[in-house]
């Protein structure tokens, strides 16, 4: 009894281990990210889901990204301003979000804008992907 | 003398559920939120003519017609001799009480009718298979309220008459049309009760009352019993307009950050000026792209207000000077005319948050309808 349940530990642990960097790995628009930002910054070694938190919670004037999106990225967000819904960012619970190239880059060209009233570098948006794909 | 039956049940019934929905329309009157059950007093009310019609030939005898077919002129004469107080005792309706049934029925009639076509024309619902035009709807509307107002002057100097006469001939005349029974000599007509009519008149109004509210008294009990939102009753005469021009990438691109507003809501000339000026949306770059932009403005300017038959589109850009060029539905002088009594508390609620959030209150929103029925009030 006891020895079948360290074996399904063991066998859980090595799923959870191995699963999420392949999970992460599956995201080509994280890819794609990961490959501008090298261009951007030779010395770019890797995005950091801990930076992409900080991010999404970092206020520049009254807004941040958890304005909108609430500091649970797999709950449904509000619209600042228009108190419109929002559905959930986190891939875990919706799994359209960063699925089409052009629909992200749209949203951080218009995200960024409103909220830091600049474009986003390359390690930002990979930094925040990665984010949301760790919240399980 | 002694007491014999004079009003048969059906007419008493018919009575007092003529007297139930003409208050019930007048109290759902005023608000938009009541218009289902104001359209249901309406519907029934005609229904109650029309058999009414009927039983004044098929009724009791002091029902018929044939019974109470006074002249107006002999109506005005009869009122004369009230107000001197030697008016003549009538077992059925007198002269004047049978002017009063004769204008309500054709007033109720009227009142329906017009009714009917301003839901046809104004609120865009196809009764009966007829659609108006908006304009044509407005002018049925304001025959209907004159209509019900001069009913209403009708209806009250109807209870005026029956109350002078029951104190001139010291009986309770509104009491005789519920029991029925009036004194009466022995050799005056009796009328018979007509059981089976009355059943079949009073089960006819509650099966239409059920199938009418049906969706009211189920909702609750689904609600609790969990059932998806689709599989939840819906009214079997819904308030719902007609489906609007749709757009998919409208929807995605305009319904992200606010709901999508229907283009009928603005004019042609206000969308483009908010296409052309999309780096500039209200403090946001939407950053579209040209094709995308184009195909936005091509649904927006093809379904813009002048081009919709909707009464919120017509009102909208009415309201609007030829060289006004509103960005925001809010700005329109019919949006703010038609919001002004909304205290600003309310505009507040965490459920509302924003003038932009229409719908907060209009359940039809998101369909871009504005019907009046599926206007609610957030508590």
């Amino acid at each position: 009894m006891k020895k079948t349940g360290i074996i399904s530990a063991i066998a859980l642990s090595a799923i959870f281990t191995f699963s999420a960097p392949l999970m992460a790995a599956e995201n080509t628009i994280l890819e794609s990210y990961r490959a501008a930002a090298r261009q951007e910054n030779p010395a770019f070694k890797d995005f950091s889901s801990t930076r992409g938190q900080a991010f999404h919670t970092a206020k520049s004037g009254d807004l941040s990204c958890a304005s909108c999106h609430t500091e649970n990225i797999k709950a449904h967000g509000k619209h600042a301003t228009t108190g419109k819904d929002i559905l959930p960012l986190a891939p875990s619970a919706n799994p359209d979000r960063f699925a089409d190239a052009a629909k992200v880059e749209k949203w951080f060209k218009r995200n960024c804008n409103d909220v830091l009233k600049r474009a986003c570098t390359a390690q930002e948006k990979g930094d925040f992907i990665a984010y949301t794909l760790s919240v399980k | 003398m002694k007491p014999v039956l004079v009003w048969d049940i059906p007419t008493r019934l018919f009575h007092w559920l003529m007297a139930a929905s003409f208050l019930g329309a007048w109290l759902s009157s005023e608000s938009d939120q009541w218009l289902s059950a104001h359209a249901f007093c309406g519907y029934l009310l005609l229904g109650l003519i029309g058999f009414r019609l009927i039983w004044g030939f098929a009724g009791g005898y002091y029902a018929r017609f044939s019974s109470f077919l006074h002249s107006p002129l002999s109506g005005l004469a009869y009122v004369r001799q009230m107000v001197a107080g030697k008016a003549k005792r009538y077992i059925g309706h007198n002269p004047a009480g049978s002017q009063a049934i004769f204008l309500l029925l054709i007033l109720g009639l009227a009142v329906t009718v017009t009714g009917i076509f301003t839901l046809s024309g104004e609120e865009q619902q196809a009764s009966f298979g007829i659609r108006l035009s908006v304009s044509l709807g407005r002018m049925f509307k304001e025959g209907h309220e004159a209509v019900a107002g001069l009913m209403l002057l009708v209806v009250v100097g109807h209870i005026a008459g029956v109350a002078v006469e029951s104190y001139l001939h010291k009986e309770n005349l509104a009491r005789s049309m519920i029991t029925g029974l009036k004194a009466a000599s022995v050799d005056e007509p009796i009328s018979r009760p007509y059981r089976l009519v009355s059943l079949i008149l009073a089960l006819a109004v509650v099966a239409f009352g059920i199938w009418w509210f049906f969706y009211a008294l189920h909702q609750p009990i689904e609600k609790a019993l969990g059932l998806q939102e689709g599989a939840i009753s819906k009214p079997n005469v819904a308030f719902v307009g007609e489906k609007l021009a749709d757009n998919a990438r409208w929807r995605e691109e305009c319904g992200s950050c606010h709901i999508a507003f229907h283009p009928n809501l603005l004019p042609e000339r206000s969308w483009r000026k908010l296409m052309a000026g999309q780096e500039h949306h209200f403090g946001a770059d939407l950053g579209l792209d040209a094709p995308t932009n184009q195909a936005l403005l091509t649904f927006l300017v093809t379904n813009a207000a002048e081009r919709s038959n909707r009464e919120a589109a017509f009102k909208i850009n009415r309201s609007l000077k030829p060289e006004a060029t509103p960005l925001r539905i809010t700005e329109t002088p019919y949006w703010i005319k038609k919001h002004r009594e909304i205290p600003e508390a309310d505009w507040r609620l965490p459920s509302v948050k924003s003038r932009a959030n229409c719908g907060a209150c209009h359940q039809d929103a998101e369909a871009g309808t504005f019907e009046d029925g599926a206007m609610q009030m957030p508590r």
